[in-house]
């Protein structure tokens, strides 16, 4: 074979398998990203009841609806820290802390329904 | 001894890879020939790049097994197959190193092949088949080398990077090649090469020139992503191998320059070419071509040092030239402009040398002395004092916390003199020649944070040097705390309307807490929020924050309310429990040094500080007299700052 048409296959050959290189990469990365969303979206979904702790600082109780404002701190798997709205189980749970007080609580139910199931004072 | 070893090893792949290209490129550049000191030539070439493979393979190995060595951090790894395979399998150097490996074994087969070459189509492909697999290994050093650290940017940063290194390849490569072409031409016995021997140089010239092109404006684009600043070019050792790299291109160029002028005189009869003119010129490319070795020295220690940019630096002068000292001095200003003025007549006058051939002596001359005139005129003034220090950046960010503590130290340390507030009026004061500069002052934000803080570490006389008494992170607190005075003196200027797309004042950051759980920083609302920070007593402060409630609940999507207790009482949020809800951050930790930061920038007992998304301090309303001011005018002030168009930059962590 002449050595010019050697040389341009030899290239051929190198653009060829380069392209495939990049290509069969990118396509592992899409199915990693794809397998790690999915994880993420099971893991968040939970299936059914799930139960969170975390702590904070009751901001306003409004027993007319049943809810308690919380500043609260980061709950892992579920929701950064922010200000919001909780729904308390029982009557019980509003009548036990007022504005000010730091608390620990726990919520339960299945996202996005949860409620206050427990909450103790972790500071007078 | 390691590092030596792994260095020597980084230049000599380099420079086997650099050589590669630019030998192979010189033969293409040249062109196939019958004549029998060209061939012999060709064949040299070809056994140095056959060569030159097992060189850069070889080095390029031991790179590997220092990289691996560095990486574990044992010496032992260097050696351990597992250990090398987890850097080549697991790391983007290791990976860039096994393609770049892969490409030079199948260059290395290649140049080991022997082709039957039959004619010029074939000697091309054959030839320029060296230069691509050669540039190819060569370029994709780019990929494991600081272009690939660049963020943003990345993709740019090493595209640049490749261009940089194969148009080095092919200039910086191709002088020795050439210098023995013109050497072996130079000869009693290489006469019938010397037509070939002149055009290969007339063709490699012009393509240096292109590729010098090239070379300097990837270069510059490097140095400016890489060093960016005249404290990082002298003042780091990255920087510092980058000027002994300009000086010995530099030289290069002037040798080059010389070439280019013997050139003509060479194509002018190619044929009857004398030995001593080609002698010249072999011995002029061959130095360009040591110097070229110097170069690929000096960029082999700049690969493993750390940029400038990610370095302090040590500025080397025990001067600075700044435009800042031209503030509030008229009669500086005319001098630097009318100073200016003449150097730039005088060096239009030097360029107008080169084009005019018969004014050449005289016009370069007066020239030259205009030109020094003016920049003697115009320099002198923009001199201030310099120090070590000068460039560094603070070791402690600009911070609410970092300038509590620096105030408190402040009292302990400096207030005698200084004054409580900085003011020049401590009780020592009266005693003291000079007197201490009233520190709150709008020219002490002239000077770095390195020059304060070198003068706090070795003294002013008649002020005594702290560097034995306080540690480096005290003294940083000092330097933010003189910071956030000039500043605070400075936000005099700041009203409660927002100047529309004049950013200047940086906010410190803060941190803050909302009870134990709950913690942000003023930071983390950069490029998202706009902050309204309010500083507020009880109980005059109550109806105002009240109605920053529904402020509140109008802008919630753009605007962040933070609320900081004047007395930064742990219990404010419990006291602010009876009535209408206030739901935005109450603080509860941190209260303190926001307090203490952001007093300094309004006394008043109830006072708002408007930050736009950036970290910009925009306006301050010091709501005095009627806290129950109308919020249309707040919000007008924040529509104002969302309708900014092209956000402007974060401010930089650099002082100034």
């Amino acid at each position: 074979m002449r050595v010019w048409r050697a040389v341009v296959l030899v290239n051929l050959a190198l653009a060829v398998g380069v392209g495939w290189g990049f290509l069969w990469w990118g396509q592992q990365a899409r199915r990693l990203a794809l397998e790690l969303t999915e994880a993420r979206a099971a893991l968040a979904a939970g299936g059914g009841e799930r139960e969170f702790r975390a702590t904070g600082v009751v901001r306003a109780g409004l027993p007319e609806v049943g809810m308690l404002v919380v500043t609260h701190g980061e709950i892992p798997g579920y929701m950064p820290p922010m200000t919001m709205g909780f729904r308390a189980a029982s009557p019980k749970i509003l009548e036990s802390v007022k504005p000010g007080d730091e608390v620990r609580f726990t919520l339960r139910g299945t996202p996005p329904n949860l409620a206050i199931t427990a909450i103790d004072k972790t500071a007078p | 001894m390691g590092e030596v070893a792994g260095l020597l090893a980084r230049g000599l792949h380099l420079a086997s890879s650099v050589l590669l290209v630019g030998g192979a490129a010189v033969l293409v550049l040249a062109g196939p020939s019958d004549r029998p000191t060209a061939r012999r030539w060709e064949s040299w070439v070809l056994t140095a790049c056959r060569a030159l493979v097992l060189v850069a393979l070889a080095s390029g190995l031991l790179s590997v097994a220092h990289q691996t060595a560095m990486l574990e951090d044992r010496a032992g790894a260097a050696l351990e197959p597992a250990a090398l395979a987890r850097m080549l399998l697991h790391t983007q150097g290791g990976t860039v190193w096994l393609i770049r490996g892969g490409v030079l074994f199948l260059l290395g087969a290649f140049l080991a092949l022997r082709l039957e070459i039959r004619d010029r189509a074939d000697w091309r492909a054959a030839r320029g088949e060296v230069v691509l697999l050669g540039g190819l290994a060569l370029g994709l050093i780019a990929a494991a080398g600081h272009a690939a650290a660049v963020q943003p940017g990345t993709a740019v940063a090493i595209a640049v990077d490749v261009v940089h290194l194969v148009a080095a390849g092919i200039w910086v490569g191709g002088l020795a090649p050439l210098a023995l072409l013109l050497w072996l031409a130079a000869r009693r016995a290489g006469a019938d090469a010397r037509p070939y021997a002149v055009l290969a140089a007339r063709r490699f010239s012009w393509t240096a020139l292109a590729m010098v092109l090239a070379l300097a404006l990837s270069g510059a684009w490097n140095a400016w992503v890489h060093v960016g600043s005249m404290a990082g070019l002298l003042g780091t050792r990255h920087g510092q191998l980058l000027l002994v790299k300009l000086v010995a291109v530099l030289a290069m160029l002037v040798l080059a320059a010389v070439n280019r002028r013997l050139i003509p005189a060479l194509a002018g009869d190619a044929a009857t070419v004398g030995r001593p003119t080609m002698r010249r010129l072999s011995r002029a490319v061959a130095a360009e071509a040591a110097l070229a070795m110097i170069v690929l020295g000096a960029v082999t220690v700049m690969s493993v040092t750390p940029p400038a940019r990610h370095e302090q630096p040590t500025w080397p002068l025990t001067y600075r030239l700044s435009l800042d000292t031209l503030v509030g001095a008229p009669d500086l200003e005319s001098q630097v402009l009318i100073g200016s003025q003449v150097a730039v007549l005088g060096t239009v006058a030097v360029l107008a040398s080169l084009a005019l051939r018969r004014l050449r002596l005289p016009l370069l001359a007066g020239g030259a002395v205009v030109l020094v005139a003016g920049l003697a005129m115009a320099v002198p003034p923009l001199a201030s004092d310099a120090y070590p220090t000068t460039y560094r950046r603070p070791g402690v960010p600009y911070h609410a916390a970092s300038i509590a503590e620096g105030k408190t130290l402040f009292a302990a340390h400096c207030a005698v003199c200084h004054g409580a507030q900085g003011a020049g009026d401590g009780p020592a004061a009266a005693a003291l020649q000079p007197r201490p500069p009233d520190l709150r002052a709008h020219h002490v934000a002239l000077h770095t944070a390195g020059d304060i803080f070198w003068w706090i570490t070795n003294g002013l006389p008649p002020m005594p040097a702290f560097g034995d008494r306080l540690g480096p992170d005290e003294r940083w607190h000092l330097v933010n705390f003189l910071r956030s005075l000039a500043a605070a003196d400075a936000a005099r200027l700041l009203g409660p309307t927002v100047e529309p797309d004049r950013p200047w004042l940086v906010a410190p950051d803060f941190g803050f807490g909302v009870g134990p759980a709950f913690s942000r920083s003023l930071k983390d609302y950069r490029g998202r929020k706009l902050v309204l920070l309010v500083l507020y007593t009880e109980p005059a402060s109550r109806p105002r924050l009240e109605e920053l409630t529904s402020a509140h609940a109008l802008a919630a999507q753009d605007v962040e309310i933070i609320a900081v207790p004047r007395d930064a009482a742990p219990d404010a949020i419990r006291r602010l429990a009876g009535g209408p809800w206030i739901l935005y951050p109450i603080v509860t930790d941190g209260a303190r040094e926001i307090v203490e930061t952001y007093g300094l920038f309004s006394r008043a007992p109830h006072a708002e500080f408007l930050i736009d998304r950036q970290g910009y301090l925009r306006a301050i309303v010091a709501a005095a007299g009627d806290p129950r001011r109308d919020l249309d005018l707040l919000l007008a002030e924040i529509h104002q700052l969302n309708q900014e168009k092209a956000p402007p930059a974060p401010p930089a962590e650099h002082v100034h």
